[in-house]
């Protein structure tokens, strides 16, 4: 089943700066929600283990993500996709855009995703608020990261 | 693995459980006690309504380990030994059930209705009160004809209905 | 009458032990050393499967065997079959793809079996089914109908490129067009028969055994017909010869079709048990029995009715796309053809009936028979056309269906079937007083004031049941026959069991066949056991499916007794020192005519055994007779149902507020089972109409998994039903019996749409009509008033 998702964040570091950590792996890791690996297969593409929980189904996700469409510092869109075993799969992507603004950068994202199999049996219902969740958090831990970044350096 | 006691259908059972177990597994697996059913995952159908301490529950919803030192009683307590329960006897009476895979549920439901809105029940309440239980051969509606006569029936003997619990 | 004989409202034998929690279904069963299954199935709805790793999975603890299609292939397990063989218009034979158990090179829908896990523990296997790393090539699924028969849509079986699996014909064509030709009026309406999921409260599930000292199997299992499981697995899909497979269906908590197919999990736990050395369980989940059970129904279909200038019926043309799912299940192919299209001529006398049905292979899980199984389908059609086509040319519904009733019996209709006999006014008019159809008006105007709309709806149908002659099947394409085996033994000591090829899962045949018993025998109903579910017990058998253990397998039971009263008469006459001929039965003695010399049942039972009257060379001692018995027609069981709704124009709530049945079922043996069997009927039938409904998205992700999100009737959905009958008994038959069980469910969905357009004064509403159906269609209602 279908699901998409879009939003906005403005986060207190230029553009510059933002755009570095969001190809970083170490900075992803640590930002999404239940990121046990992100290892760096060539500069564009990671493969991911991730512990997602949607209502009744919780599952551990192997997968690949790959980074298209690089247009430094201005955007990018990632892509990916997991299989999650007896829960089933996910696969999506995010178009991604910075946007320098007086307090630092606007990150725009535009999420379009497919789920399959038990997470779209009993987590169907559940799944829009489940990932608006999860892109709270990455965004949270994420403004985070480069804020610190930021006042460190 | 956790030690949980209570008492099932008046006898004490002491047994040795995986935490996630839940109550319905409990009384199915470890206590053989069959007519307790399960027929959904989702908490829905009430197939698998026991009493615990005297109010209706879906067993497939709760942890055994959470009914430590608590008092249960299954369909198969409800008789009082050859002679059945007001509301068993009005299911039968009333052609209440038909491939009886519901009934159990259906029957511990009724009982709770009655414990908790008096013998007098008009239809309209019955068959709200019995949203958590989903039969897919009668249609309800002797279901709801022998809740009607079972909760009268069950005036009749209240002290055995409540005894039974 | 007696109180416990035909006709008499006996309370249900088998009721003692589920209303006291000692039922006993396949799941509460526990075999020494027990194993349990779980089945990984695809999470895709069509995908090539590159390849399997299940080596972690082998090796976690308490795990005794993984196994893929691979294994099975390597067995030399065959796939499971259709058991009913269809023939296009061009003559060329249906399309069936190859349906292994467990998915060998690709997956066809969400749900399809890969791999199954043996453990120790259902736990166990769970976890290790996580540690099965399946290599996807996804491709592309189609879950529409239309879709899938379009150029270039994917391809789901190679031996079907274009995704069809037949396109069938039945009825004159030339005919039909001729009819329509010199119509006054056509009436033409596009309908869709939503899918449904049967959901038997009990799942389905499956004990496999194997026993290496006498090499044979035994299977437990939910089945609504134990001796064709037992048929399908030996001769078609080879784990077994018959008579080294005993097959078990125990209490079996409903069915309504959906457990009458071999499917890949029960063929799957019998194979393993052999390989793992021990009994191997598997319980479905809910969520399993939503994407793997059998589903229901499923049409998209345009129809047209040709009327004179009176407004009689001159011909009907039917178009009708099938959904068949990914594979073709066990009686799939013959649902939407032979089981539908010879009812569309309904209760009516139409000269000219044509109709085309391409079935339609999707991604997505199997459809097969379902409670009525395509006779829902096709009453759904008739009798949606004709209420539109009164309301188009101004006739009153009820004085529009009455004059167009077929009333001269026999009756050939253009499409097969043979009406036996009927009288649909009888049952319309009688439903129209019991609906008070005098005051609807009143009735309108009262909710009108509340601010509601209230419509009223027709449905007289008719079925064909007391499936099937054999030969006629078989000319039709069925691979079996269709009859029905009993066997009577008499025990000494003059009880009586009675060994049925039926089944019961809530029919209550442990009471009505025993009902039979008495009737002839006399026999208090104590004395009477009715054995049924075991392949070991029973010789023979093909089931209870088709509203057919009334008709046939009781028609069976009644011969077999015919034997025993002809045998005990021999045994009388040696005993009583008269002569045969002058030997009666009544009233449970067999007497000496003109004498009052006399034996009771149980006299004579003792003397067929301790023999010690007659000779060997005489008479063979014993008392216990065989029949087979194979129905020369289909029976008609016919009726009318009235719905009357209120509609909440704010909210789209519909309620029910009256249901009126007069069901024709021939001669009724307990009418208090067969009301039972009405209720639950009509309660499906109102499910489909207003509530259910399986969806797939685009994906092919089925997101109706559980009943969180498919609607299943609740009480409180449903208000109390008046049932009511007309009899006429059935000629082709001993008993005169008809049949009850699927009547609700077929006569009740057009009957509830009916009202709801009533209501509404427009056609526009599609099942199921949940609240925001109803909710637009009242607001275009709305606007269409306001416009005038």
């Amino acid at each position: 089943m279908a699901m998409t998702m879009n939003g906005e964040a403005v986060l207190p570091a230029p553009r510059e700066t933002v755009w570095a950590k969001l190809n970083d792996p170490e900075v992803l890791k640590a930002c999404i929600p239940g990121c046990q690996s992100l290892e760096l297969a060539s500069p564009t593409e990671f493969a991911a283990v991730a512990k997602v929980k949607v209502g009744p189904v919780s599952a551990t996700f192997k997968g690949r993500v790959h980074l298209l469409d690089l247009d430094p510092p201005n955007g990018y869109r990632i892509q990916g996709e997991g299989e999650g075993g007896v829960a089933g799969f996910a696969k999506g992507g995010a178009n991604v855009r910075l946007e320098e603004v007086p307090e630092g950068t606007k990150l725009v994202y535009d999420v379009e995703a497919q789920i399959g199999g038990k997470l779209a049996q009993l987590g169907g219902r559940l799944i829009n608020g489940v990932a608006k969740k999860m892109a709270d958090e990455f965004f949270g831990n994420f403004a985070k990261a480069v804020g610190s970044e930021n006042a460190a350096a | 693995m956790t030690t949980v006691t209570m008492t099932v259908n008046g006898k004490s059972v002491t047994a040795n459980v995986d935490p996630r177990t839940l109550l319905a597994q409990f009384v199915r697996e470890n206590l053989r006690l069959t007519g307790t059913h399960v027929g959904c995952d989702t908490s829905q159908c009430g197939a698998c309504v026991v009493h615990v301490d005297g109010r209706a529950v879906k067993s497939c919803t709760v942890l055994a380990v959470s009914c430590d030192g608590a008092s249960v009683t299954t369909i198969e307590g409800l008789a009082n030994g050859a002679e059945l329960h007001p509301m068993q006897a009005a299911f039968r009476e009333h052609h209440g059930l038909q491939c009886g895979f519901c009934t159990p549920g259906m029957i511990m439901s009724a009982v709770d209705i009655v414990n908790r809105k008096g013998h007098d029940l008009d239809e309209h309440t019955i068959r709200e009160e019995l949203e958590g239980n989903i039969c897919r051969c009668t249609g309800y509606h002797n279901i709801v004809k022998a809740v009607e006569a079972g909760a009268k029936a069950m005036g009749g003997t209240v002290a055995a209905g409540i005894a039974a619990e | 009458m007696t109180a416990t004989g035909i006709g008499a409202p006996v309370r249900r034998r088998e009721d003692f032990r589920f209303i006291t929690g000692q039922g006993r279904y396949t799941d509460d069963i526990e075999r020494p050393g027990q194993t349990y299954a779980y089945f990984l199935r695809s999470p895709h709805a069509h995908a090539a499967i590159r390849s399997i790793d299940a080596a972690a999975a082998r090796a976690t603890p308490g795990v005794l065997a993984v196994l893929t299609g691979d294994d099975l292939a390597a067995d030399g397990v065959g796939g499971l079959i259709c058991g009913w063989m269809i023939h296009s218009k061009d003559g060329t034979p249906m399309k069936a793809g190859a349906h292994p158990a467990l998915a060998q090179g690709k997956v066809r829908y969400v749900g399809d079996h890969v791999a199954v896990v043996v453990a120790e523990t259902l736990a166990i296997a769970k976890d290790a089914a996580e540690k099965i790393v399946v290599d996807y090539q996804v491709l592309a699924p189609v879950v529409d109908m239309n879709a899938a028969v379009k150029k270039g849509a994917p391809v789901i079986h190679d031996v079907a490129p274009d995704n069809v699996v037949y396109d069938w014909h039945l009825g004159d064509k030339a005919a039909a067009d001729a009819a329509f030709a010199k119509a006054k009026h056509v009436t033409k309406i596009d309908l869709v028969n939503n899918r449904l999921v049967p959901n038997p409260m009990e799942t389905r599930a499956a004990i496999g055994e194997y026993d290496g000292g006498s090499e044979s199997f035994t299977l437990y299992t939910t089945s609504q017909n134990p001796h064709v499981a037992r048929l399908v697995l030996s001769a078609f899909i080879g784990i077994a010869p018959e008579h080294k497979l005993r097959v078990i269906a125990p209490d079996v908590g409903g069915g309504f079709g959906s457990k009458i197919f071999i499917y890949a999990e029960e063929t799957v736990c019998v194979w393993a048990a052999k390989k793992v050395g021990r009994p191997v369980k598997w319980t479905s989940d809910r969520t399993e029995a939503f994407l793997s059970d059998a589903h229901g129904r499923d049409h998209i279909t345009h129809a047209e009715l040709a009327l004179d200038d009176k407004g009689r019926m001159l011909g009907l043309r039917v178009k009708t796309k099938a959904n068949l799912g990914a594979y073709l299940s066990t009686f799939s192919s013959c649902v939407p053809t032979y089981l539908y299209a010879p009812l569309l001529s309904g209760q009516y006398d139409i000269p000219a009936i044509y109709c085309e049905v391409e079935g339609v292979y999707t991604n997505t899980a199997p459809v097969d028979a379902y409670r009525g199984a395509g006779r829902p389908e096709a009453t759904f059609v008739v009798e949606r056309i004709v209420e539109v086509a009164a309301r188009e040319i101004g006739q009153d519904p009820a004085a529009f269906r009455k004059k167009n009733f077929i009333r001269k019996f026999p009756h050939q209709t253009p499409v097969i079937m043979a009406y036996d006999t009927g009288d649909y006014a009888a049952s319309l008019d009688k439903a129209l007083e019991l609906i008070d159809y005098k005051n609807i008006g009143r009735r309108k105007r009262e909710s009108a004031r509340k601010g509601k709309m209230r419509g009223i709806g027709f449905s007289a149908y008719i079925e064909a049941c007391g499936i099937a002659p054999s030969a006629a099947v078989g000319s039709l394409g069925a691979g079996v026959g269709l009859w029905e085996s009993a066997e009577v033994r008499v025990n000494p000591v003059g009880t009586v069991e009675v060994l049925t090829g039926s089944h019961s899962h809530g029919q209550g045949h442990e009471t009505t066949f025993a009902q039979l018993v008495c009737d002839r025998l006399g026999i208090p109903i104590d004395q009477v056991s009715i054995v049924h579910g075991d392949t070991d017990k029973v010789q023979f058998g093909m089931g209870t499916y088709g509203s057919r253990s009334g008709a046939v397998g009781m028609s069976a039971i009644a011969k077999a007794l015919d034997k025993v009263i002809a045998k005990g008469k021999k045994v009388a006459a040696y005993a009583l020192e008269a002569s045969e001929a002058d030997i009666e039965f009544k009233d449970g003695r067999f007497g000496v005519a003109g004498t009052d010399k006399s034996l009771a049942f149980g006299e004579v039972a003792l003397q067929a055994y301790i023999a010690h009257k007659f000779s060997g060379q005489d008479l063979e001692p014993g008392l216990k007779e065989g029949a087979f018995y194979d129905p020369t027609n289909f029976t008609f069981p016919s009726g009318v149902h009235v719905c009357e709704v209120e509609i909440d124009p704010d909210t789209g709530v519909t309620r029910v507020d009256r249901w009126v049945a007069v069901d024709d079922f021939g001669v009724i043996i307990n009418p208090m089972i067969v009301e039972g069997q009405v209720h639950g009927g009509i309660a499906q039938g109102v499910g489909q109409a207003l509530l259910e409904g399986a969806h797939y998205d685009a994906s092919g992700q089925l997101v109706t998994a559980s009943y969180m999100d498919y609607c299943m009737p609740r009480a409180d959905d449903l208000p109390s039903f008046k049932v009511d009958h007309t009899t006429t008994p059935c000629p082709s038959n001993p008993l005169g019996i008809k049949g009850c069980g699927e009547a609700g469910a077929i006569a009740a969905p057009p009957a509830v749409i009916n009202a709801i357009t009533d209501a509404l004064g427009h056609e526009d509403v599609t099942m199921p009509a949940t609240p925001q159906v109803v909710w637009r269609a009242a607001r275009k209602a709305a606007f269409r008033t306001a416009a005038e």
